[in-house]
Protein backbone atom coordinates (compact mmCIF):
# COMPACT_ATOMS: atom_id res chain seq x y z
CA UNK A 1 0.00 0.00 0.00
CA UNK A 2 1.31 3.50 -0.36
CA UNK A 3 1.76 5.98 1.78
CA UNK A 4 -0.26 9.03 0.99
CA UNK A 5 -0.79 12.02 2.69
CA UNK A 6 -4.57 11.17 2.78
CA UNK A 7 -4.06 7.66 4.05
CA UNK A 8 -1.39 9.22 6.59
CA UNK A 9 -4.19 11.38 7.83
CA UNK A 10 -6.54 9.04 7.72
CA UNK A 11 -4.49 6.61 10.23
CA UNK A 12 -3.75 9.20 12.52
CA UNK A 13 -6.95 9.63 13.10
CA UNK A 14 -7.99 6.26 13.05
CA UNK A 15 -4.89 6.01 16.23
CA UNK A 16 -6.83 9.01 18.05
CA UNK A 17 -10.39 6.68 16.95
CA UNK A 18 -8.33 3.84 18.89
CA UNK A 19 -7.34 5.50 21.90
CA UNK A 20 -11.04 6.96 22.83
CA UNK A 21 -12.52 3.18 22.28
CA UNK A 22 -9.39 2.22 24.21
CA UNK A 23 -10.15 4.34 27.08
CA UNK A 24 -13.20 2.19 27.96
CA UNK A 25 -10.76 -0.63 29.17
CA UNK A 26 -7.38 0.54 29.18
CA UNK A 27 -7.44 1.55 32.87
CA UNK A 28 -8.63 -1.97 34.04
CA UNK A 29 -5.21 -3.51 34.43
CA UNK A 30 -4.27 0.24 36.30
CA UNK A 31 -7.61 -0.54 38.74
CA UNK A 32 -5.67 -2.17 41.69
CA UNK A 33 -3.34 1.04 42.08
CA UNK A 34 -5.75 3.04 41.87
CA UNK A 35 -8.06 0.81 44.69
CA UNK A 36 -4.76 1.42 46.74
CA UNK A 37 -3.72 4.88 45.90
CA UNK A 38 -7.06 6.25 46.91
CA UNK A 39 -7.93 3.87 49.19
CA UNK A 40 -11.16 3.05 48.02
CA UNK A 41 -13.81 0.23 47.00
CA UNK A 42 -14.54 -1.99 44.30
CA UNK A 43 -17.63 -0.45 43.14
CA UNK A 44 -15.76 2.85 43.63
CA UNK A 45 -12.59 2.28 41.55
CA UNK A 46 -15.18 0.70 38.72
CA UNK A 47 -16.32 4.39 38.53
CA UNK A 48 -13.40 5.37 36.87
CA UNK A 49 -14.20 3.31 33.83
CA UNK A 50 -18.07 3.77 34.45
CA UNK A 51 -17.81 7.39 34.65
CA UNK A 52 -15.95 7.60 30.64
CA UNK A 53 -18.49 4.98 29.57
CA UNK A 54 -21.61 6.65 30.84
CA UNK A 55 -20.37 9.85 29.31
CA UNK A 56 -19.11 8.48 26.04
CA UNK A 57 -22.90 6.84 25.98
CA UNK A 58 -25.22 10.00 26.82
CA UNK A 59 -22.85 12.41 24.78
CA UNK A 60 -23.16 10.08 21.87
CA UNK A 61 -27.42 9.83 22.07
CA UNK A 62 -27.57 14.01 22.20
CA UNK A 63 -25.44 14.59 19.59
CA UNK A 64 -27.60 12.29 16.98
CA UNK A 65 -29.54 15.01 15.94
CA UNK A 66 -26.28 17.37 15.31
CA UNK A 67 -23.77 14.92 14.03
CA UNK A 68 -23.21 15.06 10.56
CA UNK A 69 -23.41 18.60 10.07
CA UNK A 70 -19.74 19.93 11.02
CA UNK A 71 -17.86 16.45 11.41
CA UNK A 72 -14.93 18.48 11.05
CA UNK A 73 -15.42 20.43 14.09
CA UNK A 74 -16.67 18.00 16.01
CA UNK A 75 -13.86 15.39 15.76
CA UNK A 76 -11.34 18.65 16.33
CA UNK A 77 -13.23 20.03 19.39
CA UNK A 78 -13.55 16.43 20.82
CA UNK A 79 -10.05 15.81 20.43
CA UNK A 80 -8.93 19.17 22.00
CA UNK A 81 -11.22 18.30 25.27
CA UNK A 82 -9.97 14.55 24.62
CA UNK A 83 -6.52 15.84 25.24
CA UNK A 84 -7.19 18.33 27.75
CA UNK A 85 -9.07 15.99 29.76
CA UNK A 86 -5.98 12.70 29.58
CA UNK A 87 -3.61 15.47 30.85
CA UNK A 88 -6.15 16.27 33.32
CA UNK A 89 -6.64 12.53 34.59
CA UNK A 90 -2.94 11.87 34.16
CA UNK A 91 -2.50 15.16 37.18
CA UNK A 92 -5.67 13.81 39.51
CA UNK A 93 -4.81 14.81 42.65
CA UNK A 94 -8.14 13.01 43.80
CA UNK A 95 -10.90 10.34 43.66
CA UNK A 96 -13.29 13.29 42.45
CA UNK A 97 -10.78 15.15 40.48
CA UNK A 98 -10.15 11.31 38.37
CA UNK A 99 -13.93 11.35 38.01
CA UNK A 100 -14.26 14.89 36.37
CA UNK A 101 -11.69 14.71 33.78
CA UNK A 102 -13.02 11.23 33.09
CA UNK A 103 -16.12 12.93 32.55
CA UNK A 104 -14.45 15.16 30.20
CA UNK A 105 -12.60 12.54 28.37
CA UNK A 106 -16.03 11.16 27.63
CA UNK A 107 -17.66 13.60 26.18
CA UNK A 108 -13.92 14.47 24.17
CA UNK A 109 -14.74 11.36 22.91
CA UNK A 110 -18.05 11.17 22.42
CA UNK A 111 -17.47 14.35 20.07
CA UNK A 112 -14.74 12.55 18.39
CA UNK A 113 -16.34 9.42 17.66
CA UNK A 114 -19.28 11.45 16.48
CA UNK A 115 -17.35 13.16 13.89
CA UNK A 116 -14.63 10.69 13.29
CA UNK A 117 -16.14 8.29 10.33
CA UNK A 118 -17.29 10.60 7.86
CA UNK A 119 -14.07 12.43 8.10
CA UNK A 120 -12.36 8.62 7.82
CA UNK A 121 -14.63 7.68 4.69
CA UNK A 122 -13.51 11.31 3.05
CA UNK A 123 -9.92 10.43 3.33
CA UNK A 124 -9.86 6.73 2.25
CA UNK A 125 -12.23 7.45 -0.59
CA UNK A 126 -15.38 5.55 0.54
CA UNK A 127 -17.88 5.10 3.44
CA UNK A 128 -16.60 1.05 3.27
CA UNK A 129 -13.46 1.89 3.64
CA UNK A 130 -13.72 4.25 6.42
CA UNK A 131 -16.07 2.41 8.10
CA UNK A 132 -13.87 -0.75 8.09
CA UNK A 133 -10.47 1.54 9.31
CA UNK A 134 -13.18 2.87 11.97
CA UNK A 135 -14.37 -0.51 12.87
CA UNK A 136 -10.83 -1.72 13.06
CA UNK A 137 -9.45 0.94 15.09
CA UNK A 138 -12.75 0.38 17.71
CA UNK A 139 -11.73 -3.37 18.14
CA UNK A 140 -8.12 -3.06 18.52
CA UNK A 141 -8.77 0.27 21.03
CA UNK A 142 -11.01 -2.25 23.02
CA UNK A 143 -9.69 -5.28 23.29
CA UNK A 144 -5.76 -3.80 23.16
CA UNK A 145 -6.16 -1.46 26.01
CA UNK A 146 -6.12 -3.47 29.05
CA UNK A 147 -2.77 -5.18 28.32
CA UNK A 148 -1.08 -1.53 26.86
CA UNK A 149 -2.24 -0.06 30.01
CA UNK A 150 -1.12 -2.82 32.36
CA UNK A 151 2.54 -2.52 30.83
CA UNK A 152 2.56 1.44 31.38
CA UNK A 153 1.19 0.93 34.53
CA UNK A 154 4.19 -1.23 36.10
CA UNK A 155 6.39 0.13 33.49
CA UNK A 156 5.75 4.03 35.36
CA UNK A 157 2.79 4.16 37.02
CA UNK A 158 -1.35 4.44 36.14
CA UNK A 159 -0.74 8.37 35.62
CA UNK A 160 1.04 7.12 32.32
CA UNK A 161 -1.57 5.73 31.21
CA UNK A 162 -3.47 9.01 30.78
CA UNK A 163 -0.01 11.11 29.62
CA UNK A 164 0.43 8.49 26.47
CA UNK A 165 -3.10 9.14 25.00
CA UNK A 166 -2.45 13.16 24.71
CA UNK A 167 0.15 13.18 21.79
CA UNK A 168 -1.75 10.61 19.92
CA UNK A 169 -5.03 13.26 20.21
CA UNK A 170 -2.66 15.87 19.02
CA UNK A 171 -1.67 14.20 16.01
CA UNK A 172 -5.62 13.15 15.59
CA UNK A 173 -6.29 17.40 15.55
CA UNK A 174 -3.58 17.86 13.45
CA UNK A 175 -5.20 15.29 11.04
CA UNK A 176 -8.79 16.57 11.60
CA UNK A 177 -7.87 20.00 10.50
CA UNK A 178 -5.68 19.42 7.76
CA UNK A 179 -6.72 20.91 3.77
CA UNK A 180 -6.59 17.35 2.67
CA UNK A 181 -10.14 16.89 4.85
CA UNK A 182 -13.66 17.32 2.65
CA UNK A 183 -16.27 15.15 3.91
CA UNK A 184 -19.13 13.93 1.66
CA UNK A 185 -22.82 14.76 2.00
CA UNK A 186 -24.88 13.03 3.86
CA UNK A 187 -28.23 11.94 3.49
CA UNK A 188 -30.73 11.13 6.71
CA UNK A 189 -32.72 7.49 6.44
CA UNK A 190 -34.28 5.48 9.03
CA UNK A 191 -33.91 1.49 8.51
CA UNK A 192 -34.97 -1.12 11.31
CA UNK A 193 -31.54 -3.10 11.10
CA UNK A 194 -29.33 -0.51 13.00
CA UNK A 195 -31.59 -1.02 16.06
CA UNK A 196 -30.97 -4.88 16.04
CA UNK A 197 -27.27 -4.66 15.89
CA UNK A 198 -27.34 -1.58 18.09
CA UNK A 199 -29.49 -3.86 20.52
CA UNK A 200 -26.82 -6.55 19.88
CA UNK A 201 -23.96 -4.11 20.71
CA UNK A 202 -25.27 -3.33 23.80
CA UNK A 203 -25.28 -6.91 25.23
CA UNK A 204 -21.67 -7.85 23.19
CA UNK A 205 -19.96 -4.76 25.14
CA UNK A 206 -21.78 -5.82 28.30
CA UNK A 207 -20.22 -8.87 28.26
CA UNK A 208 -16.41 -7.61 27.04
CA UNK A 209 -16.12 -5.61 29.50
CA UNK A 210 -17.28 -7.81 32.55
CA UNK A 211 -14.49 -10.52 30.47
CA UNK A 212 -11.95 -7.94 30.73
CA UNK A 213 -12.81 -6.23 34.51
CA UNK A 214 -13.32 -9.18 36.07
CA UNK A 215 -10.50 -11.16 34.65
CA UNK A 216 -8.03 -8.36 35.29
CA UNK A 217 -9.16 -7.85 38.59
CA UNK A 218 -8.83 -11.46 39.37
CA UNK A 219 -5.31 -12.01 38.01
CA UNK A 220 -4.23 -8.79 39.29
CA UNK A 221 -5.42 -8.68 43.15
CA UNK A 222 -6.65 -12.32 44.04
CA UNK A 223 -3.77 -14.29 42.10
CA UNK A 224 -1.24 -10.93 42.22
CA UNK A 225 0.39 -11.31 39.14
CA UNK A 226 2.40 -8.06 38.39
CA UNK A 227 0.25 -5.88 35.55
CA UNK A 228 2.98 -6.95 32.43
CA UNK A 229 2.20 -10.51 33.82
CA UNK A 230 -1.53 -9.63 33.67
CA UNK A 231 -1.55 -8.09 30.55
CA UNK A 232 0.21 -11.41 29.12
CA UNK A 233 -2.71 -13.57 30.12
CA UNK A 234 -5.25 -10.92 28.83
CA UNK A 235 -3.49 -10.66 25.64
CA UNK A 236 -5.36 -13.95 24.70
CA UNK A 237 -8.61 -12.03 24.15
CA UNK A 238 -7.14 -9.46 21.87
CA UNK A 239 -5.27 -11.86 19.55
CA UNK A 240 -7.78 -14.26 19.23
CA UNK A 241 -10.40 -11.77 17.87
CA UNK A 242 -7.92 -10.54 15.55
CA UNK A 243 -7.59 -13.47 14.06
CA UNK A 244 -11.80 -14.42 14.22
CA UNK A 245 -12.38 -10.71 12.88
CA UNK A 246 -10.76 -11.95 9.53
CA UNK A 247 -13.12 -15.08 9.45
CA UNK A 248 -16.27 -13.32 10.31
CA UNK A 249 -15.85 -12.04 6.38
CA UNK A 250 -17.07 -14.97 5.23
CA UNK A 251 -20.03 -15.00 7.75
CA UNK A 252 -23.63 -13.71 7.33
CA UNK A 253 -24.25 -11.21 9.77
CA UNK A 254 -27.02 -13.48 11.84
CA UNK A 255 -23.97 -16.28 11.47
CA UNK A 256 -21.15 -14.00 12.95
CA UNK A 257 -22.97 -12.50 15.67
CA UNK A 258 -24.86 -15.80 16.68
CA UNK A 259 -21.62 -17.98 16.97
CA UNK A 260 -19.72 -15.36 18.44
CA UNK A 261 -22.25 -14.60 21.20
CA UNK A 262 -22.55 -18.27 21.75
CA UNK A 263 -18.33 -18.77 21.82
CA UNK A 264 -17.99 -15.12 23.81
CA UNK A 265 -20.63 -16.84 26.22
CA UNK A 266 -18.97 -20.14 26.41
CA UNK A 267 -15.69 -18.53 27.26
CA UNK A 268 -17.28 -16.63 29.85
CA UNK A 269 -19.13 -20.01 31.55
CA UNK A 270 -14.94 -21.33 31.38
CA UNK A 271 -13.83 -18.45 33.65
CA UNK A 272 -16.48 -18.85 35.75
CA UNK A 273 -15.78 -22.54 36.35
CA UNK A 274 -12.02 -22.22 36.82
CA UNK A 275 -11.00 -25.01 38.19
CA UNK A 276 -7.87 -24.06 40.38
CA UNK A 277 -6.08 -20.42 40.27
CA UNK A 278 -4.08 -20.87 36.99
CA UNK A 279 -3.22 -19.07 33.87
CA UNK A 280 -3.52 -22.55 32.16
CA UNK A 281 -7.64 -22.82 31.97
CA UNK A 282 -7.98 -18.54 32.19
CA UNK A 283 -5.81 -18.30 29.14
CA UNK A 284 -7.93 -20.64 26.81
CA UNK A 285 -10.99 -19.26 28.51
CA UNK A 286 -10.47 -15.72 27.18
CA UNK A 287 -9.13 -16.57 23.93
CA UNK A 288 -12.83 -18.08 23.48
CA UNK A 289 -13.46 -14.91 24.66
CA UNK A 290 -12.01 -13.08 22.49
CA UNK A 291 -12.95 -15.37 19.60
CA UNK A 292 -16.45 -14.64 19.82
CA UNK A 293 -16.05 -11.01 20.26
CA UNK A 294 -13.96 -10.97 16.87
CA UNK A 295 -16.68 -12.81 15.42
CA UNK A 296 -19.29 -11.04 16.45
CA UNK A 297 -17.83 -6.70 16.14
CA UNK A 298 -17.21 -6.77 12.40
CA UNK A 299 -20.79 -8.22 11.19
CA UNK A 300 -22.76 -6.04 13.82
CA UNK A 301 -20.74 -2.33 12.76
CA UNK A 302 -21.29 -3.04 9.14
CA UNK A 303 -25.09 -3.88 10.03
CA UNK A 304 -25.44 -1.06 12.31
CA UNK A 305 -23.26 1.82 10.22
CA UNK A 306 -25.85 3.61 7.68
CA UNK A 307 -23.41 4.45 4.36
CA UNK A 308 -26.08 7.22 3.83
CA UNK A 309 -25.88 8.12 6.84
CA UNK A 310 -22.88 7.97 8.13
CA UNK A 311 -22.51 10.36 10.91
CA UNK A 312 -25.62 9.70 12.47
CA UNK A 313 -25.70 5.91 12.64
CA UNK A 314 -21.63 5.93 13.38
CA UNK A 315 -22.70 7.86 16.95
CA UNK A 316 -25.62 5.79 17.61
CA UNK A 317 -23.36 2.51 17.36
CA UNK A 318 -20.85 4.43 19.56
CA UNK A 319 -23.79 5.05 22.15
CA UNK A 320 -24.91 1.42 22.01
CA UNK A 321 -21.89 -0.04 22.94
CA UNK A 322 -21.21 2.56 25.69
CA UNK A 323 -24.29 1.89 27.21
CA UNK A 324 -23.44 -1.86 27.15
CA UNK A 325 -20.32 -1.29 28.72
CA UNK A 326 -22.04 1.08 31.70
CA UNK A 327 -24.54 -1.34 32.03
CA UNK A 328 -22.26 -4.35 32.06
CA UNK A 329 -20.31 -2.56 35.08
CA UNK A 330 -23.45 -2.10 36.72
CA UNK A 331 -24.32 -5.10 36.65
CA UNK A 332 -21.03 -6.75 37.78
CA UNK A 333 -19.13 -4.61 40.25
CA UNK A 334 -21.62 -4.50 42.89
CA UNK A 335 -21.78 -7.91 42.83
CA UNK A 336 -18.08 -8.43 42.57
CA UNK A 337 -17.92 -6.51 45.66
CA UNK A 338 -20.46 -8.39 47.79
CA UNK A 339 -18.65 -12.01 46.85
CA UNK A 340 -15.10 -10.88 47.77
CA UNK A 341 -16.12 -9.77 51.06
CA UNK A 342 -17.34 -13.40 52.03
CA UNK A 343 -14.45 -14.72 49.95
CA UNK A 344 -12.33 -13.11 52.18
CA UNK A 345 -13.64 -14.22 55.00
CA UNK A 346 -13.00 -17.58 54.06
CA UNK A 347 -9.57 -16.83 52.93
CA UNK A 348 -8.95 -16.08 56.11
CA UNK A 349 -10.39 -19.38 57.50
CA UNK A 350 -8.35 -21.19 55.13
CA UNK A 351 -5.60 -19.02 55.63
CA UNK A 352 -5.90 -20.41 59.64
CA UNK A 353 -6.27 -23.93 58.70
CA UNK A 354 -3.61 -24.12 56.64
CA UNK A 355 -1.07 -22.89 59.19
CA UNK A 356 -2.24 -24.71 62.09
CA UNK A 357 -2.19 -28.16 59.89
CA UNK A 358 1.17 -26.90 58.35
CA UNK A 359 3.94 -29.78 58.87
CA UNK A 360 6.39 -27.22 60.10
CA UNK A 361 8.67 -27.27 63.74
CA UNK A 362 6.96 -24.93 66.18
CA UNK A 363 9.95 -22.90 65.90
CA UNK A 364 9.34 -21.70 62.19
CA UNK A 365 5.26 -21.67 62.50
CA UNK A 366 5.09 -19.74 65.01
CA UNK A 367 7.04 -16.63 63.55
CA UNK A 368 5.14 -17.44 60.55
CA UNK A 369 2.01 -17.56 61.68
CA UNK A 370 2.47 -14.13 63.61
CA UNK A 371 4.04 -12.37 60.12
CA UNK A 372 0.80 -13.52 58.43
CA UNK A 373 -1.32 -12.12 60.98
CA UNK A 374 0.44 -8.89 60.37
CA UNK A 375 0.29 -8.88 56.98
CA UNK A 376 -3.40 -9.43 56.71
CA UNK A 377 -3.50 -6.33 59.25
CA UNK A 378 -1.27 -4.25 56.73
CA UNK A 379 -3.99 -5.44 54.44
CA UNK A 380 -6.78 -4.00 56.31
CA UNK A 381 -5.55 -0.91 55.81
CA UNK A 382 -5.91 -1.06 51.97
CA UNK A 383 -2.75 -3.33 51.16
CA UNK A 384 -2.57 -6.02 49.44
CA UNK A 385 -1.05 -9.20 51.63
CA UNK A 386 2.46 -10.19 51.33
CA UNK A 387 1.78 -13.61 52.14
CA UNK A 388 4.90 -15.59 50.29
CA UNK A 389 7.45 -12.76 52.48
CA UNK A 390 7.13 -14.36 56.22
CA UNK A 391 7.90 -17.80 54.25
CA UNK A 392 10.78 -16.28 52.78
CA UNK A 393 12.02 -14.86 56.16
CA UNK A 394 11.67 -18.79 57.71
CA UNK A 395 13.85 -20.15 55.07
CA UNK A 396 11.72 -21.27 52.00
CA UNK A 397 14.80 -20.45 49.50
CA UNK A 398 16.28 -23.72 51.31
CA UNK A 399 13.74 -26.00 53.72
CA UNK A 400 10.96 -27.97 51.49
CA UNK A 401 9.12 -28.37 54.34
CA UNK A 402 8.17 -24.26 54.55
CA UNK A 403 7.94 -23.88 50.75
CA UNK A 404 5.01 -26.82 51.07
CA UNK A 405 3.48 -24.72 53.76
CA UNK A 406 3.65 -21.66 51.31
CA UNK A 407 2.11 -23.50 48.31
CA UNK A 408 -0.45 -24.85 50.27
CA UNK A 409 -1.42 -21.28 52.44
CA UNK A 410 -1.63 -19.27 48.54
CA UNK A 411 -3.78 -21.88 47.49
CA UNK A 412 -5.98 -21.94 50.34
CA UNK A 413 -6.13 -18.33 50.30
CA UNK A 414 -6.89 -18.35 46.25
CA UNK A 415 -9.24 -20.46 46.00
CA UNK A 416 -12.15 -18.80 47.56
CA UNK A 417 -11.30 -15.65 46.20
CA UNK A 418 -11.11 -17.00 42.95
CA UNK A 419 -14.79 -18.61 43.12
CA UNK A 420 -15.79 -15.09 44.61
CA UNK A 421 -15.40 -14.04 40.45
CA UNK A 422 -17.77 -16.67 39.57
CA UNK A 423 -21.61 -14.90 39.85
CA UNK A 424 -19.71 -11.73 38.07
CA UNK A 425 -18.28 -13.97 34.70
CA UNK A 426 -21.73 -15.34 35.37
CA UNK A 427 -23.57 -12.78 35.00
CA UNK A 428 -21.35 -11.42 31.97
CA UNK A 429 -22.25 -14.73 30.07
CA UNK A 430 -25.33 -13.52 30.31
CA UNK A 431 -25.15 -10.60 28.51
CA UNK A 432 -22.85 -12.63 25.84
CA UNK A 433 -26.01 -15.30 25.11
CA UNK A 434 -27.96 -12.17 25.49
CA UNK A 435 -26.24 -10.40 22.22
CA UNK A 436 -27.55 -13.20 19.90
CA UNK A 437 -31.33 -12.66 20.97
CA UNK A 438 -32.13 -9.66 18.84
CA UNK A 439 -30.66 -10.92 15.77
CA UNK A 440 -32.74 -14.68 16.50
CA UNK A 441 -36.15 -12.62 17.51
CA UNK A 442 -35.91 -10.63 13.69
CA UNK A 443 -34.94 -13.90 12.27
CA UNK A 444 -38.03 -15.31 13.43
CA UNK A 445 -40.25 -11.97 12.88
CA UNK A 446 -39.38 -12.65 9.52
CA UNK A 447 -39.49 -16.06 8.73
CA UNK A 448 -43.04 -15.86 10.24
CA UNK B 1 -18.31 -22.07 8.78
CA UNK B 2 -15.97 -25.56 9.91
CA UNK B 3 -13.89 -23.62 11.94
CA UNK B 4 -16.16 -21.84 13.65
CA UNK B 5 -18.36 -25.16 14.80
CA UNK B 6 -14.77 -26.64 15.64
CA UNK B 7 -14.28 -23.24 18.17
CA UNK B 8 -17.49 -23.92 19.62
CA UNK B 9 -16.73 -27.60 20.33
CA UNK B 10 -13.50 -26.46 22.01
CA UNK B 11 -15.22 -23.99 24.31
CA UNK B 12 -17.73 -27.04 25.04
CA UNK B 13 -14.63 -29.22 25.70
CA UNK B 14 -13.01 -26.54 27.86
CA UNK B 15 -16.05 -26.11 30.32
CA UNK B 16 -16.08 -30.14 30.18
CA UNK B 17 -12.73 -30.70 31.24
CA UNK B 18 -12.69 -27.91 33.92
CA UNK B 19 -15.71 -29.39 35.45
CA UNK B 20 -14.11 -32.95 35.40
CA UNK B 21 -11.18 -31.39 37.21
CA UNK B 22 -13.75 -30.47 40.33
CA UNK B 23 -14.52 -27.07 38.80
CA UNK B 24 -17.91 -27.42 40.66
CA UNK B 25 -16.65 -27.55 44.20
CA UNK B 26 -13.52 -25.44 44.00
CA UNK B 27 -13.11 -23.34 46.44
CA UNK B 28 -15.99 -23.99 48.32
CA UNK B 29 -14.54 -23.86 52.43
CA UNK B 30 -14.93 -27.14 53.87
CA UNK B 31 -15.49 -27.26 57.75
CA UNK B 32 -14.36 -29.78 60.03
CA UNK B 33 -16.49 -31.31 62.93
CA UNK B 34 -13.91 -30.45 65.74
CA UNK B 35 -15.92 -32.90 68.11
CA UNK B 36 -15.11 -35.77 65.78
CA UNK B 37 -11.56 -34.98 63.86
CA UNK B 38 -8.07 -36.12 64.25
CA UNK B 39 -5.08 -33.81 63.70
CA UNK B 40 -3.02 -34.58 61.35
CA UNK B 41 0.66 -35.31 61.84
CA UNK B 42 1.96 -32.09 62.10
CA UNK B 43 6.43 -33.18 63.04
CA UNK B 44 8.05 -35.87 64.78
CA UNK B 45 9.64 -36.27 67.75
CA UNK B 46 8.29 -33.66 70.78
CA UNK B 47 7.99 -30.46 68.87
CA UNK B 48 5.36 -33.20 66.82
CA UNK B 49 3.92 -34.00 70.05
CA UNK B 50 3.37 -30.40 71.48
CA UNK B 51 1.49 -29.42 68.15
CA UNK B 52 -0.77 -32.33 68.16
CA UNK B 53 -1.64 -31.85 71.78
CA UNK B 54 -2.35 -28.19 70.72
CA UNK B 55 -4.33 -29.00 67.93
CA UNK B 56 -6.43 -31.35 69.78
CA UNK B 57 -7.02 -28.75 72.53
CA UNK B 58 -8.25 -26.33 70.05
CA UNK B 59 -10.47 -29.25 68.72
CA UNK B 60 -11.67 -29.86 72.20
CA UNK B 61 -12.53 -26.37 73.10
CA UNK B 62 -14.33 -25.39 69.51
CA UNK B 63 -16.67 -28.79 70.21
CA UNK B 64 -17.32 -27.79 73.66
CA UNK B 65 -18.01 -23.97 72.20
CA UNK B 66 -20.31 -25.42 69.13
CA UNK B 67 -17.78 -23.54 66.29
CA UNK B 68 -14.77 -24.71 63.98
CA UNK B 69 -11.47 -24.38 65.17
CA UNK B 70 -10.45 -21.90 62.76
CA UNK B 71 -13.16 -19.68 63.90
CA UNK B 72 -12.10 -20.18 67.93
CA UNK B 73 -8.50 -18.95 66.86
CA UNK B 74 -9.89 -16.26 64.89
CA UNK B 75 -11.93 -14.81 67.84
CA UNK B 76 -9.08 -14.56 70.09
CA UNK B 77 -8.05 -11.86 67.73
CA UNK B 78 -10.17 -8.84 67.56
CA UNK B 79 -8.82 -7.28 65.13
CA UNK B 80 -9.22 -10.39 62.89
CA UNK B 81 -12.55 -8.90 62.29
CA UNK B 82 -14.25 -12.68 63.16
CA UNK B 83 -17.49 -12.22 65.58
CA UNK B 84 -16.70 -12.91 69.52
CA UNK B 85 -19.61 -14.84 70.54
CA UNK B 86 -18.36 -15.57 74.00
CA UNK B 87 -16.67 -13.49 76.68
CA UNK B 88 -12.60 -14.14 76.77
CA UNK B 89 -13.58 -15.69 79.95
CA UNK B 90 -15.04 -18.87 78.70
CA UNK B 91 -12.89 -18.88 75.54
CA UNK B 92 -9.89 -19.38 77.77
CA UNK B 93 -12.08 -21.94 80.46
CA UNK B 94 -12.69 -24.01 77.06
CA UNK B 95 -9.10 -23.73 75.60
CA UNK B 96 -7.46 -24.53 78.82
CA UNK B 97 -9.97 -27.63 79.83
CA UNK B 98 -9.36 -28.48 76.07
CA UNK B 99 -5.65 -28.92 76.60
CA UNK B 100 -5.61 -30.61 79.70
CA UNK B 101 -7.65 -33.30 77.81
CA UNK B 102 -5.30 -33.22 75.25
CA UNK B 103 -2.63 -33.82 77.27
CA UNK B 104 -3.82 -36.30 79.17
CA UNK B 105 -4.84 -38.40 75.95
CA UNK B 106 -0.90 -37.72 74.74
CA UNK B 107 0.53 -39.73 77.75
CA UNK B 108 -1.62 -41.90 77.50
CA UNK B 109 -0.62 -42.53 74.28
CA UNK B 110 3.13 -42.24 75.39
CA UNK B 111 3.85 -39.25 73.16
CA UNK B 112 5.02 -37.27 76.40
CA UNK B 113 7.51 -38.87 78.65
CA UNK B 114 5.41 -39.05 81.74
CA UNK B 115 7.71 -36.67 83.91
CA UNK B 116 6.80 -33.46 81.49
CA UNK B 117 2.91 -34.51 81.59
CA UNK B 118 2.15 -33.00 84.60
CA UNK B 119 4.13 -29.67 83.60
CA UNK B 120 2.58 -29.05 80.84
CA UNK B 121 -0.87 -30.18 82.63
CA UNK B 122 -0.12 -27.40 84.84
CA UNK B 123 1.00 -24.82 82.09
CA UNK B 124 -2.01 -25.34 80.41
CA UNK B 125 -4.02 -24.63 83.62
CA UNK B 126 -2.83 -21.53 84.85
CA UNK B 127 -0.55 -20.07 82.42
CA UNK B 128 -1.20 -16.59 80.37
CA UNK B 129 -2.29 -17.77 76.82
CA UNK B 130 0.55 -15.54 75.52
CA UNK B 131 3.27 -17.77 77.50
CA UNK B 132 2.35 -20.69 75.91
CA UNK B 133 2.42 -19.47 72.18
CA UNK B 134 6.01 -17.73 72.95
CA UNK B 135 7.06 -20.37 75.44
CA UNK B 136 6.03 -23.46 73.60
CA UNK B 137 8.70 -22.98 70.69
CA UNK B 138 10.89 -21.93 73.18
CA UNK B 139 10.50 -25.02 74.83
CA UNK B 140 11.07 -27.43 71.89
CA UNK B 141 14.13 -25.62 71.34
CA UNK B 142 15.42 -26.58 74.79
CA UNK B 143 13.49 -30.15 75.05
CA UNK B 144 14.22 -30.95 71.52
CA UNK B 145 17.70 -30.87 71.79
CA UNK B 146 17.37 -33.17 74.61
CA UNK B 147 14.76 -35.16 73.36
CA UNK B 148 14.71 -35.28 69.18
Amino acid sequence: MRLTLPFATAVALAAAVAVAFSDSSIVVLALPELYFHFKTSIVGVSWVITAYNLVVALGALALIPLVGRFPRAEAASGLVLFLGASLGCGLAWSLPALFTFRCLQGAGAALLLAGSLPILSALTGSAKRGTALWTAAGAVGVAVGPALGGVLTELFDWRAIFFAQAPVAALGIAATIHRHVRTLPERKTSRRGPLTANAALVFLFGAIVGALFLAVLLIVTAWQFTPITGALVVSALPLAGLVTSRLSRSLSVAEGVVSGAVLLAAGLVALALLPESSAAYAVPALAFCGAGFGLAVPPLTRASVDEQDLGRSATLSVGARHIGLVLGLLAIAPVLASTVSTAGEQATTNATKTILDARLPLTKKVPIALAIRDEFDRAQDGAIPDLAKPFEDAGAGDDERVRTAEDQLLTAVRAPLTRSFRPGFAIAALFGAAAALPLLLLRRRRTA
Amino acid sequence: MKVVAALLAAAVVLVAVELGMGAWGFGETKTVNPCTARSPSTGDGLDGALQRIVLDGLNGAACELHTTREELVLSLRPSSGQKVKWDSATIERAVRAGLVRAIDAAERRGDVPSFLAPLLREAAQHAPVKFLINGGSRLTDILGSLFP
